[in-house]
């Protein structure tokens, strides 16, 4: 037996012919835009949209009473009207009236109605249902079961109006109606605990701009432009198609190649190169997410024996957290990790509320001199000479629980591992798989740790910052403050636009002095696209958001 | 050998993987419930609410003991019901037979290209016996074993996809076309999945070529074939009847346990290509914490490694009948 150079040649030669002559798989075309995603979503259906990924494509699937958008000179949300047409509330704000389109329909050309907007409050609040929304109609009229009643909550006036009351004493506002309505006569033929794994689940009647087309399963998400809704216009894009690409470097390579149109999440170093490109628009969504290094401000051991509240013998009390944020160098990551992509944090309140945040409120400066002078004040003295704060006998060591997968923390934890021991503070960093840190931080089994939040819009502060651990679990550094629990509460209270921006400022300077976590920075989610796309609109609300306006 | 005894033996030997594969499943079980994490963290948002925080821990059953949840599962088990996936909220066997045949055809490619791309490369090295050649082929498999797939990848990627643009650099098929023509269609395939099949082989192919090269050596020194040169039998005929056939034997046994392991997944190539293969579904259950697809994909695996085990058994009983007393015990 034996092979030629010859045959090897043939050979190739086929081979290239046959594939040079393939048609090149291209997203270079004004009808459709290809997305690169991550990773594949779970469902298409808005009730269970978990996913940022789930909720983009949902959005354009599917019609909201309500459409929120972004308003950059205010730096807050504006509402525009797309299923009511109008509204108008009552004069105690305890119920509004909502006039609806007449000329929507489901794209099995079913009309959309009254019937469907009341089913959709009825199945999101629906506990057997377990959508992604339950529980979140605390405004609402509900059972014990925070099902909302609905021969309570609405009066059906004519075909196009609606009457919604609320709860007595509550303070709702147009972002409760703010969710997509989803079809009634699809889903009320499911009973209520299946919907979840239905087949409409996966392949759904839409009623949005955009409708569903094809899910070929781990590879895309095809959708494809509804010429009957009042939303299109020529020139829409006719197909937006979500690849899943899951490996970051391919995802920037088939950018690179034109395979896909628009990618998130970049890393700052492969900006230049792809600036050199010059065919791609760079840009960045700014202010939804900020690193923190988390400190347990309670004994976590007392906590998780028999739920007493103890201060930390190391971070329990403020001044020393404060002394902490000094000696930690957070502009060296933005400068030289980030490379400008991010901002320093202050506070949970994000800069991109501009009427929310107090200007005038200065981050913690890089100050090691003053830090140790911080914590001399508070009894941390080095008296033995090894290098290390003692009080009372205990010696200020503690071990930081961060991903190890994620590069920019533990870039970041080193460098603050090298302050810190300046100022006498021994830190031992420990890298664990993602979902073992979550446990960690989720059962209080960590005394310091490096993660991040994605800050809701809007603005949300409850679920994180409330002092009853019982019903906020997501608390994770057990902060306590009365003071600022009573100005949580007051936000749900009626009150003016302004009277909330005053209180937020209020909160902000109560976590900025008691530094319950060390807020760093904002990070910056940096968006490439290919310049072919026009229109497109990067907000802190989303890249992939108002579609159909994209050219 | 009569008929009942064969037969025996292939029930035993049947038995013996059953039991093994319900004492890992059943192993398994327990490790990934004990493991650190849970499927509800997933669903850790600032809107998720504290009422639905409970529903959904109760919904993965996460408030039973392991031992209810156990009992429950091998329950279902033997009725062919493996649960439902956390991820994808179908049936785990409908999610593992959409990415199987995928799999078990890409992998069986793979495994053909590695199997005769390794032999041909040896018989030329052999013909080639010490000649630059010979030394070339040999120091170059070397080479090839030690780059990792994660460097091919992305190297074939960089050189074809982006500079040459000959090929995709991703997907199994063009995205989006709804191609009628079949002969079409499966050139498109062979288009998407060429480079990831290369990058495949070349992992696999050196170290068939370094079995077959040695075995050649080694039997072209056996006193059986100095017989029959010294019997005047040719060259050729020794070769072909005799040397790769008793080479064949023991590189098989090797085979039917890469292949198996080939159809598990193969995970890097999977994710560089963005190909939905058993190899990324199995580690996404696993990140995720999807415990019945966990479970599913383990099986999966552990009944593909057993059939090509057994498969590769009975080719080497049919090469040489002397093997089937003691591979049938």
């Amino acid at each position: 037996m034996s092979i030629t150079r010859k045959n090897i040649f043939i050979f190739f030669f086929i081979l290239s012919s046959v594939f040079i002559g393939c048609k090149k798989e291209s997203s270079s075309s004004n009808s459709q835009v290809v997305i690169a995603i991550p990773s594949d979503i779970e469902r298409i259906n808005p009730l269970f949209a978990f996913s940022i990924n789930e909720a983009n494509i949902n959005e354009l699937l599917f019609l909201s009473l309500v459409k929120h958008s972004w308003d950059e000179n205010g730096g807050d949300l504006k509402t525009a009207p797309m299923l009511a047409n109008s509204w108008e509330w009552n004069s105690d704000s305890s119920s509004i009236t909502l006039n609806l389109r007449n000329d929507v329909k489901w794209s099995d050309g079913v009309p959309l109605s009254i019937a469907d907007v009341i089913f959709s409050f009825d199945v999101y609040s629906d506990p057997a249902v377990e959508s992604y929304l339950y529980g979140a109609f605390l405004n609402f009229i509900t059972d014990k079961d925070n099902h909302i009643i609905a021969e309570k909550t609405f009066e059906k006036l004519s075909e196009t109006k609606l009457k919604i009351n609320f709860a007595p004493g509550s303070s709702p506002s147009l972002f409760n109606l703010d969710f997509p309505i989803v079809p009634k006569h699809v889903f009320e033929k499911i009973p209520r605990k299946d919907i979840a794994t239905a087949k409409e689940s996966f392949a759904p009647v839409t009623s949005g701009p955009f409708m569903f087309e094809k899910w070929e399963k781990n590879q895309a998400i095809i959708i494809k432009e509804n010429p009957n809704s009042f939303l299109h216009q020529d020139g829409t894009i006719e197909r937006i198609i979500f690849k899943v690409v899951p490996d970051y470097s391919s995802r920037l390579t088939q950018l690179k190649n034109h395979e896909v149109d628009l990618t998130e999440y970049l890393k700052p170093e492969d900006v230049d190169e792809l600036k050199k490109a010059e065919s791609f628009v760079i840009t960045s969504l700014k202010g939804r997410e900020y690193d923190y290094l988390g400190w347990n401000n309670i004994d976590r051991e007392k906590y998780n024996k028999n739920k007493s509240i103890v201060p930390n013998k190391l971070f329990g009390s403020p001044k020393v957290r404060q002394a902490i944020s000094m000696a930690l160098n957070r502009n060296e990551v933005i400068t030289s990790y980030l490379r400008g992509y991010g901002e320093l944090a202050n506070s949970p309140i994000s800069p991109i509320f501009k009427n929310a945040v107090d200007e005038k409120l200065l981050p913690y400066s890089f100050d090691l001199a003053k830090a140790k002078t911080l914590l001399a004040k508070e009894g941390w003295n080095d008296k033995d000479q090894n290098g290390i704060l003692e009080k009372n006998g205990d010696e200020f060591k503690f071990t930081l629980t961060i991903s190890s997968n994620n590069p920019r923390r533990i870039f970041a934890a080193t460098l603050f591992k090298n302050t810190l021991k300046q100022i006498g503070i021994e830190m031992n960093i420990e890298q664990v798989e993602l979902g073992m840190l979550i446990d960690k931080i989720n059962n209080k089994n960590a005394d310091a740790w490096m993660a991040s939040w994605i800050i809701p819009i809007p603005l949300d502060l409850k679920f994180s910052w409330y002092s009853n651990l019982a019903t906020t679990p997501m608390n994770f550094p057990s902060y306590q403050n009365k003071e600022l629990d009573l100005l949580l509460d007051k936000l749900e209270t009626k009150i003016s636009k302004k009277q909330k921006n005053e209180i937020y400022k209020k909160i902000e300077s109560i976590l900025h002095r008691d530094q319950p976590v060390t807020f760093l920075y904002w990070i910056d989610n940096i968006v490439a696209y290919n310049k072919k796309i026009k229109n497109i609109e990067v907000t802190p609300l989303g890249t992939v958001h108002h579609c159909w306006t994209w050219r | 050998m009569n008929r009942s005894f064969i037969a025996l033996s292939f029930f035993k030997r049947g038995a013996t993987s059953v039991l093994i594969l319900f004492l890992t499943v059943s192993l398994l079980f327990v490790l990934v419930r004990i493991a650190p994490g849970d499927p509800s963290q997933k669903y850790l948002s600032p809107n998720l609410s504290p009422q639905l925080f409970e529903k959904v821990k109760s919904s993965f059953q996460l408030d039973k003991s392991i031992a209810e949840q156990y009992i429950s599962f091998v329950k279902n088990a033997f009725t062919g019901d493996f649960g439902v996936s956390y991820k994808y909220h179908r049936p785990v066997n409908e999610v593992i037979f959409e990415v199987l045949p995928f799999t078990i055809i890409f992998s069986l490619s793979a495994f053909a290209v590695q199997f005769v791309g390794g032999l041909v490369l040896a018989l030329w090295a052999f013909h080639n016996h010490k000649k630059f050649l010979d030394k070339f082929l040999s120091r170059g498999s070397i080479l090839l074993y030690a780059v990792p797939s994660f460097v091919s990848g992305l190297f074939f990627v960089y050189i074809f996809s982006v500079q040459l643009k000959l090929f995709p650099s991703s997907g199994i098929k063009t995205v989006g076309t709804l191609e009628e023509n079949i002969f079409l269609l499966g050139l498109d395939y062979l288009h998407h999945l060429f480079l990831p099949l290369v990058v495949l082989s070349l992992t696999g192919l050196p170290i068939y070529f370094k079995y077959f090269r040695q075995h050649f050596e080694e039997h072209q020194e056996k006193l059986y074939t100095i017989y029959l040169r010294a019997n005047g039998v040719a060259e050729n005929k020794i070769f072909s009847r005799h040397i790769i056939p008793n080479s064949l034997n023991s590189i098989i046994a090797y085979a039917g346990v890469d292949l198996g392991i080939l159809f598990s997944g193969a995970l890097i190539t999977e994710v560089i290509f963005s190909l939905p293969g058993m190899g990324r579904l199995t580690v996404n259950a696993i990140l995720e914490h999807d415990y019945p697809l966990i479970i599913g994909c383990t099986l999966t695996a552990g009944v593909l490694i057993i059939l090509t085990n057994l498969a590769a058994d009975l080719i080497r009983m049919k090469i040489d009948k002397r093997l089937i007393k003691g591979l049938i015990n």
